[in-house]
């Protein structure tokens, strides 16, 4: 394939556009509907912008944005590194996928917010748009300076949105969110780009790996450890992994659109351009750094998904899954390394870890989606509460229950395609040790979403089966439902029987009428979920008296401002997953692939 | 033991200015570090400063060296003292000057609002206001 | 002509600072015009000096010698120049700069939030003056003069307000800053007893064995050695470095507010731009290739990297924001040292050397540019609101969104976030140290981000996440800033100074926040000018930028 570059001002502008729309958005704060016009414009623009060069990438044209195109400026932008941009097939797979997501993710959270009429709205959608700019940024950066420059920017754009709520628990997130962050990118990806920068002298994709393969090894491991730990931070690998859990107190299109796909990809992005361009598959193979991190990614796939079972809180078990997924973008292309050297299998095994990034985006978005609109309508955010749930908003859980399939891995839906590849892979590469990793994982998807889709849809609230693995503790030692007055049984001592108490009375007010006991009953049972130390107690959420009202199968369910992003997404999951190739993203991931193995 | 004394008695006899200099210099930071009279910390800051104008003007002590003013039909034969030195010593005397000046007039206005010149009372009074 | 200008840059503060005091003798308040009109002529020649040091091919390097002729360099090298040479060279013209663009913008804060009165403007023109003659000149006692001459003025200045605690502090930091000066005095007389030579040019040569009277290189020389070592302690506690830092907490959160500003800004720079020119000019890394010489410079690079650790350590504790922020200056300075050791350190190539060299002047620059602006804006603040410790700033954010948002630009800047001067300065800083394999120095220098983001995070987070204090009411949404915008009445935190906020106080931190980040990519200009410094140090030369 031939590749030519052109000079375009295309890439910057898909990263400004959002920039600029940051202005406006905070000009017109006085004017709510303006001012979510502008999001949703920006949205649109930046797809049009992004999809507009997406037939010449996938033609072999790269279209390239310097510093030195402004007037009057030096490409230079410190010591022997340009400033650039440069949308190549890696970039454009995840600029489309962002600015593609953020059009409906910006009609959801206009719906969202308002429905919860939340606080600080113009802070937060300033923030969102601030985000995009800085996911684009890494998408198209083109050297390790320029992808620093915006990972560090989407860091700092992140942390009001996780801060939001301004409660100590969302400011106790955001706080550890900015430690790990930084931790990650200014400390150790800081460090790898500098180590690669004095190793070989220039820090741009693809031209790095001639250089590091005469260098110390040692050293060039180093640098692959820095690169790949500092990025790994937002990709959520294990142990650096529990901001991301944490970080799920922020509103829930940011737990979707970032915490599922702009930030915790652009991790995995950035793995991918180490991987693939900075040492190049061949590289990471012999300096055995690809099998550590297929390793790590393994470990974190496996043990991310046991904690997710026990996990009540719906969005903290999505954000379990989330890191667990995110580890079989990682687990591929670690797997690269070893595949190189053994001739087979490298191309497989890239194709099924980058087509995750897409696959994985739509499945978790829709989930993530789920779990908001069911908070916003229904105040209800533990799945201990959901049983019978699909009777009140059957459109939603239906859309739950295909994204959940996807995930576990199940044909027809997009999480099938890329856990193929993956799969044939890891046995090409005679890594079939990994091919089993990811069978146990598929079972352990099932086990941790089949119990929501079961509850929801063929339980009701009040003969629920019992739920032994979060509501007992480790151990599985039955100490009954209402165990508040069994003080052994809770992690924190007797702080259960104030939380109790709270409870009760909270739900007195909140709730008129009898059914106390019943809502003791499910609190009582929250206080001991050792996992879910960061629970509030402010939403009193589960069925209102008298179970879950009946709603239609035509969307009575609530706003459709909400319902329509996720039916689209979903829709979207199921195409990647019917028919892989006339949706784009295989397509571009196939150019890529070409690019990399030759 | 022959060296040893030798170059001490060197520097008894000859080359004591260097002696004094160095006591000079030490004794001057002492009363510095060591002393919570504000006073006698400029006091101490004077000496420690004099100290080095005594070493410059010792490094320009020539023997038998006249002073470096040489006469309108050219330079006469003969030993002359460097002169930058002592112009060196006279500038930073006055720089010296200058700052003892500063230093006092803080202390007056520091005496004049918490009535002491000593620095444990000074914090301990601070401390309490 | 523009041999002329280093001396008229000198002396044209230094006669000016007399106009308000004469002046004030016929008419009250005329300092500050006097001062505007005498600083703007100042700006005007500080940039025709820039044109013509970079205005041509390379950097020029422009010699004045005081007295002219007579006391000038004659005939061969080897005549010594007896005279003061002022020199305006790649790295002063920078500096040149940064003073004349401070000293003006600081005047559009002193104007309604400064100490008022005649003398402050004659302190404040004297400090300019000495500012320019630290960086403009070419000897080592002369050095020393200047060097005093801007401690004696920031005492005052310290002190200007004529509240007791500032004198405590003016007075704290006149011992320690004297006795500082002094061994830097006392190491320039060393060297000149083993060079007979003042001017920079002059010792380094001699230093290296040129004249012919000399036997060879002195570098192994104990009282060469000797020099360094004094001349290294008494700049250090000039720019602050642990352990020798105490008197700069005081003194920054004692001063008026404006005060504050200009010397956080310049005066440490101060001190670090002498020892980082002594060091490259006069030492050269010949003399710590030589023997064991790089032990000692391995010492100051512990103390600096203590520096880095510890002067953030107690940023993080304080309560007050001036406090803070002082506290953080040791911290960043302490890198400013690290990095102008690691220049010359003989364990890293030409790269580190160029690499270092960058990191330290732009560092320079930058840090000046960033605390000054913070300092800026924690004063308009204080001025707006009354809030001078962390805890009053809760929700402040809704309340004054453009100072608030000029910290979280600025503070995100002096942890480092790109694309800002913050980052530039730390990444070369990063890459020199990488490049001499030092690995705890490296690993120190890399830590300082996260280090740097433990002190601004907490005030950002306060700032933009904590509810108002307790028995203010929130505030409706942002309020008009200005001098008119009232602080309401339901201002619980205000006290003095309230109401006092001017248009020239916000425009000074907004412009510098703009500044840190529209610098942030003029990375190449900055290196181009940088250029001729770190190949003057890489061939050990002692004029920068003499061959263009």
């Amino acid at each position: 394939m031939v590749e030519h570059v052109v000079d375009s001002w295309r890439p910057l502008a898909a990263v400004l556009i959002s920039a600029v729309a940051i202005a406006l958005i905070v000009a017109s704060h006085r004017r709510p509907n303006v001012r979510e016009a502008w999001s949703v414009l920006a949205s649109v623009g930046k797809f049009a912008i992004v999809a507009s060069m997406l037939p010449g990438v996938l033609d072999g044209t790269e279209y390239r944005w310097s510093l030195g195109m402004v007037p009057g400026l030096d490409s230079e932008f410190v010591f022997g590194v340009e400033f650039a941009l440069r949308a190549d097939a890696l970039g454009m797979l995840f600029a489309l996928l962002a600015s593609f997501l953020w059009i409906f993710t910006a009609f959801y959270s206009a719906g969202y917010m308002r429905g919860l009429d939340e606080p600080n709205q113009t802070r937060f959608f300033a923030s969102f748009a601030a985000s995009l700019s800085a996911a684009i940024g890494i998408a198209f950066a083109e050297n390790l300076v320029t992808i620093f420059v915006f990972y560090e920017l989407l860091s700092v754009a992140t942390y009001p949105l996780v801060a939001h709520d301004e409660t100590d628990e969302a400011r106790a997130a955001g706080r550890k969110y900015l430690a790990y962050t930084f931790f990650g990118g200014g400390f150790l990806v800081l460090a790898g780009t500098a180590l690669v920068f004095v190793l070989t002298d220039t820090t741009t994709f693809g031209a790095t790996a001639a250089d590091l393969a005469e260098a110390d090894p040692a050293l060039a491991r180093a640098a692959f450890g820095l690169l790949a730990a500092g990025f790994g931070v937002k990709a959520g690998l294990m142990p650096l992994h529990s901001w991301l859990p944490d970080a799920m107190v922020a509103p829930t299109p940011v737990s979707g659109l970032l915490h599922a796909v702009a930030v915790v990809k652009s991790g995995a992005f950035g793995v991918a351009r180490v991987v693939l361009e900075v040492f190049e598959p061949d590289l990471v193979g012999e300096l055995g750094v690809g099998l550590a991190l297929a390793a790590v990614a393994a470990f974190t796939l496996t043990a991310a998904s046991i904690i997710a079972l026990r996990a009540d809180r719906l969005k903290r078990r999505l954000a379990f899954s989330t890191v667990s997924q995110l580890s079989y973008i990682v687990l591929g292309l670690g797997l690269a390394g070893p595949a190189a050297v053994a001739g087979s299998g490298t191309k497989t095994v890239i194709i099924g870890g980058l087509l995750h990034i897409p696959a994985h985006a739509f499945m978790k978005l829709t989930l993530f989606f789920c779990a908001g609109f069911i908070h916003v309508e229904t105040h209800t955010d533990y799945i201990s509460e959901m049983d019978g749930i699909a009777k009140r908003m059957p459109l939603t859980m239906a859309a739950f229950a295909v994204a959940a399939a996807g995930m576990a891995g199940i044909p027809l839906v997009a999480g099938f395609v890329s856990k193929w590849f993956l799969l044939i892979g890891a046995v090409e590469a005679n890594q079939a040790i990994f091919a089993v990793v990811l069978l146990l994982s598929g079972v352990l998807n099932i086990a941790y979403f089949w119990p929501i889709v079961y509850g929801a849809f063929f339980e009701s609230h009040d003969d629920a089966d019992s739920k032994p693995l979060i509501e007992f503790p480790l151990g599985g030692r039955a100490s009954g439902g209402a165990s508040a007055g069994e003080p052994e049984a809770v992690a924190d001592g007797g702080a259960a029987d104030d939380a109790h108490d709270d409870d009760a009375a909270a739900t007195d007010e909140h709730q008129e009428g009898g059914h106390h006991d019943t809502a003791d009953h499910e609190h009582a049972g929250h206080a001991v979920h050792s996992d879910d130390q960061h629970e509030d107690h402010d939403h009193h959420g589960g069925p209102p008296p008298g179970g879950w009202e009946r709603a239609g199968w035509t969307g009575a369910e609530g706003s459709w401002l909400m319902l329509g992003p996720i039916l689209v997404i979903v829709a979207g999951a199921v195409v990647l997953g019917v028919v892989p190739y006339q949706a784009v993203f295989l397509e571009l991931i196939e150019v890529i692939a070409e690019g990399v193995v030759g | 033991m022959t060296e040893t004394l030798l170059f001490v008695g060197d520097l008894l006899t000859s080359q004591y200015t260097y002696l004094l200099f160095a006591i000079l210099l030490v004794v001057g930071l002492y009363i510095v570090v060591a002393s919570s009279n504000l006073v006698k910390k400029v006091i101490g800051l004077n000496l420690f400063q004099t100290a080095i104008f005594l070493f410059f003007i010792s490094a320009a002590y020539v023997q038998g060296g006249q002073s470096p003013i040489l006469p309108s039909e050219g330079a006469g034969e003969g030993l002359y003292a460097s002169p930058l030195p002592q112009v060196l010593v006279l500038t930073a005397i006055v720089v010296g000057v200058a700052l003892t000046a500063v230093g006092l007039a803080l202390i007056v206005r520091i005496y004049s609002e918490y009535g002491t010149l000593d620095e444990e009372t000074l914090r301990e009074v601070r401390a309490d206001e | 002509m523009s041999e002329l200008l280093p001396a008229l840059l000198i002396v044209l503060p230094i006669v000016g600072a007399t106009l308000p005091l004469g002046v004030g003798l016929l008419r009250e308040n005329v300092g500050w015009s006097i001062a505007a009109l005498v600083l703007s002529v100042e700006g005007g020649l500080a940039a025709w000096l820039a044109t013509a040091v970079y205005g041509g091919e390379g950097a020029a390097r422009i010699v004045h010698v005081l007295g002219g002729e007579t006391f000038g360099r004659r005939g061969a090298t080897e005549n010594f120049v007896v005279g003061i040479e002022l020199v305006a060279d790649a790295f002063s013209g920078l500096m040149v700069l940064l003073v004349a663009g401070v000293a003006l913008g600081v005047l559009a804060f002193a104007r309604r939030g400064g100490p008022r009165g005649n003398a402050f403007y004659s302190g404040y023109l004297l400090l300019t003056g000495g500012l320019m003659g630290l960086f403009l000149t070419g000897d080592l006692f002369n050095l020393f003069v200047f060097l005093e001459i801007v401690g004696l003025t920031t005492y005052g200045l310290v002190a200007s307000d004529r509240d007791a605690e500032s004198a405590v502090a003016a007075l704290k930091y006149l011992v320690i800053g004297t006795t500082g000066a002094s061994l830097y005095l006392l190491g320039v007389g060393y060297l000149f007893l083993r060079t007979g030579a003042l001017n920079m040019v002059d010792v380094s040569r001699s230093l290296a064995g040129e004249p012919e009277w000399i036997d060879g290189a002195l570098y192994g020389d104990p009282l060469v050695l000797a020099a360094f070592g004094f001349i290294a302690v008494g700049l250090m506690t000039k720019a602050a470095i642990y352990p020798l830092h105490t008197w700069q907490p005081d003194a920054y959160a004692a001063a008026p507010d404006a005060v504050t500003v200009y010397i956080s800004a310049l005066v440490s720079t101060g001190g670090a731009y002498a020892f980082a020119r002594v060091t490259w000019t006069v030492f050269t890394p010949e003399f710590f290739a030589v023997g064991q010489n790089a032990r000692i410079l391995e010492l100051v690079i512990v103390l600096a990297c203590l520096s880095v650790v510890l002067g953030s350590g107690l940023a993080a504790m304080q309560r007050r924001l001036k406090r803070l922020f002082a506290y953080s200056s040791v911290s960043q300075f302490g890198l400013i040292v690290i990095g102008v050791c690691v220049a010359v350190h003989p364990a890293g190539g030409t790269q580190a050397t160029q690499l270092a060299v960058y990191g330290v002047v732009i560092h320079l620059l930058g840090h000046g540019l960033i605390k000054g602006g913070l300092f800026a804006t924690v004063g308009a603040l204080a001025h707006g609101t009354g809030a001078r410790r962390v805890r009053e700033y809760a929700g402040l954010a809704k309340r004054r969104p453009f100072l608030s948002g000029s910290i979280a630009v600025l503070g995100l800047a002096i942890v480092g976030v790109p694309p800002t001067i913050g980052f530039l300065g730390k990444w070369y800083l990063a890459v020199g140290a990488l490049n001499t394999e030092l690995w705890p120095v490296i690993f120190v220098v890399f830590a300082s981000t996260l280090l740097t983001l433990l002190y601004v995070a907490r005030l950002l987070e306060t700032l933009y996440f904590d509810g108002p204090a307790e028995g203010a009411a929130p505030a409706a949404g942002p309020e008009p800033e200005g001098p008119g915008a009232p602080g309401g009445a339901d201002d619980a935190v205000m006290t003095d100074g309230a109401g006092s906020l001017s248009y020239g106080m916000i425009a000074l931190a907004v412009s510098a926040a703009v500044l840190t980040v529209l610098l942030g990519f003029a990375g190449s200009a900055l290196t181009d000018a940088t250029q001729p410094i770190a190949q003057a140090v890489i061939e050990a030369a002692p004029e920068v930028g003499a061959d263009g």
